[in-house]
């Protein structure tokens, strides 16, 4: 029997090591000089002491971009329906209910907690196995929780600011919870007693979500790449503050669709994902 | 790195600028493309020493005006010079153009020469214009309702609005409102927790770092950008 190691669960132990080795070889960038505090002050405030390789990654995350992701990702739109691409997102952020369930739980967000459950089991079922929103539509509203934001919440610094190729900006704490969201979620593990069959879907999610994300993402990352004069500089701080944004939970505040990963570009630009829900 | 540095200065590309006329610019997308443009309008108001708090009854008033003033020269059937100057006209009055600038430079502006500083703060403003009228197009159709909460900070207000767009799921955006002069003026543009000044000062600190610390570097850059976004408004 082959080993049942889907790539989802690989790719974050293999991509952290491959940051912190990196990290580790090439080295960091310059300190400012200790008489020039604003410097100084401006280069903690900016949490990147690595940012000669993670400029060297975001290369070649713009390199897979350019000749894989993002074309794919065009011709899905170009291919695909708009009903058909948000019932897509719908279902997969509808499998990622069990982990926003936990990570609620874990925070004692009891109301939020409950918001989650009751939309697993109504968009289960009356949606559809998760294609059809329902639950939006009888007043409950979708919200991401993983466990980046959770160890977050428990105090746990982020650590210094990470660009993952395919993953996008991360850091740490939300690599690890990453891995955590992977781990605790039981789509991982459940085989439905046919191991190559449940391989076979964990492929399936994780392009697709890769996919439905990305395309998601289309017009913002273009904008971004069109309009800013350092898109790295621009994408490290969207990333950064839409994540204090996410980890606060402000009552009334608007959040994007679930089905991203927690970590990297789909958390990291939330004004452009809840796109995916229109037609 | 761009090799004509210092292009110092030239008080004649302000024309160069301007040139550009009419037409109807593409249609773009969504968010994030709304989110820059609104953001540069609110952005462009953000005077961070002198903002004071301003009553939220009067920051919601302004933003309702200030608003309705953009979304009517978006939609109107004039030519697009026209209705950039119109858009311009509403951003200057609304934005603390002078004070979200110098936010957004931040350590840089004291390094700057006083030449470089003036450049600096035109080029700003044009951009936060042109951030708009190169996307007249796509923006064709866009309402804007006042949103829930409406919340009141230590130094400014947080007026939330909701921005929608034929074709493309409403957003929310929340304008910082502070007190400039007496007047209530737009100092930042968030978005989902993503604020458009914080993202600006990021984006044009590296680029002057990235070019050992010369301001007229960003400046070259800058006049670039505003190039591109006339070319585009020009489509």
């Amino acid at each position: 029997m082959r080993p049942f190691r889907p790539i989802a669960r690989c790719l974050p132990a293999t991509l952290l090591a491959l940051a912190l080795l990196g990290g580790a070889l090439t080295g960091c960038a310059t300190r400012p000089p200790a008489d020039d505090p604003e410097a100084l002050e401006e280069f903690r405030a900016t949490n990147d002491p690595i940012e000669p390789w993670n400029r060297a990654m975001y290369d070649v995350h713009q390199a897979i971009d350019t000749v894989v992701l993002r074309p794919v990702a065009v011709g899905y739109r170009a291919v695909v329906p708009g009903p058909v691409r948000t019932g897509v997102a719908n279902a997969l952020s509808n499998l990622r209910s069990p982990v926003i369930l936990i990570n609620d739980a874990l925070q004692g967000e009891t109301q939020r907690f409950g918001t989650t459950l009751g939309r697993f089991l109504l968009n289960t079922t009356l949606g559809v196995g998760g294609i059809l929103d329902v639950a939006e539509d009888l007043g409950l509203p979708e919200h991401s929780e993983d466990f980046g934001q959770t160890f977050a919440v428990a105090g746990v610094e982020e650590g210094p600011y990470l660009f993952i190729p395919i993953l996008g900006p991360s850091n740490p704490r939300d690599l690890l919870g990453y891995a955590a969201d992977i781990a605790a979620d039981p789509f991982t593990w459940l085989t439905f007693g046919n191991r190559d069959l449940a391989e076979t879907l964990q492929y399936i999610r994780a392009g697709a979500t890769v996919v439905s994300t990305r395309e998601s993402l289309l017009d913002t990352l273009d904008d971004v790449q069109r309009t800013s004069l350092d898109p790295y500089a621009t994408l490290r701080s969207a990333y950064r503050q839409r994540r204090a944004h996410e980890i606060a939970n402000r009552p009334g505040a608007r959040e994007s669709a679930p089905q991203g990963l927690g970590t990297g570009l789909g958390a990291g630009l939330g004004s452009a994902t809840p796109d995916t829900a229109q037609p | 790195m761009p090799t004509h540095h210092l292009g110092r200065d030239r008080p004649d590309d302000r024309p160069a600028a301007r040139r550009i006329e009419n037409e109807i610019p593409e249609p773009m997308i969504e968010r994030r493309t709304l989110l820059a443009a609104g953001a540069a309008l609110v952005l462009a108001r953000a005077t961070p020493a002198s903002a004071q708090g301003v009553d939220t009854t009067r920051a919601t008033a302004f933003i309702q005006s200030t608003g309705q003033d953009l979304v009517a020269a978006i939609n109107s059937n004039a030519p697009v010079a026209q209705r950039r100057e119109r858009v311009a006209a509403v951003l200057r009055n609304a934005v603390d153009v002078e004070g979200v600038g110098r936010f957004i430079l931040g350590r840089w502006w004291r390094q700057a020469t006083p030449e470089e500083q003036a450049v600096y703060l035109r080029l700003f403003e044009e951009i936060l214009i042109r951030n708009l009228s190169a996307r007249f197009g796509e923006y064709q159709g866009v309402r804007f309702s006042l949103g829930r909460s409406q919340q009141r900070t230590e130094d400014d207000t947080l007026v939330n609005t909701v921005i929608e767009r034929p074709n493309s799921a409403p957003f929310s955006l929340d304008w910082r409102v502070g007190e400039v002069g007496g007047q209530p003026r737009v100092v930042d543009v968030i978005a989902e927790g993503t604020s458009l000044r914080l993202t600006t000062r990021s984006e044009y600190s590296a680029v002057i770092s990235r070019n050992g610390g010369r301001t007229s570097a960003l400046l070259d850059a800058m006049r670039n950008q505003v190039a591109q976004l006339a070319a585009r408004e020009g489509r």
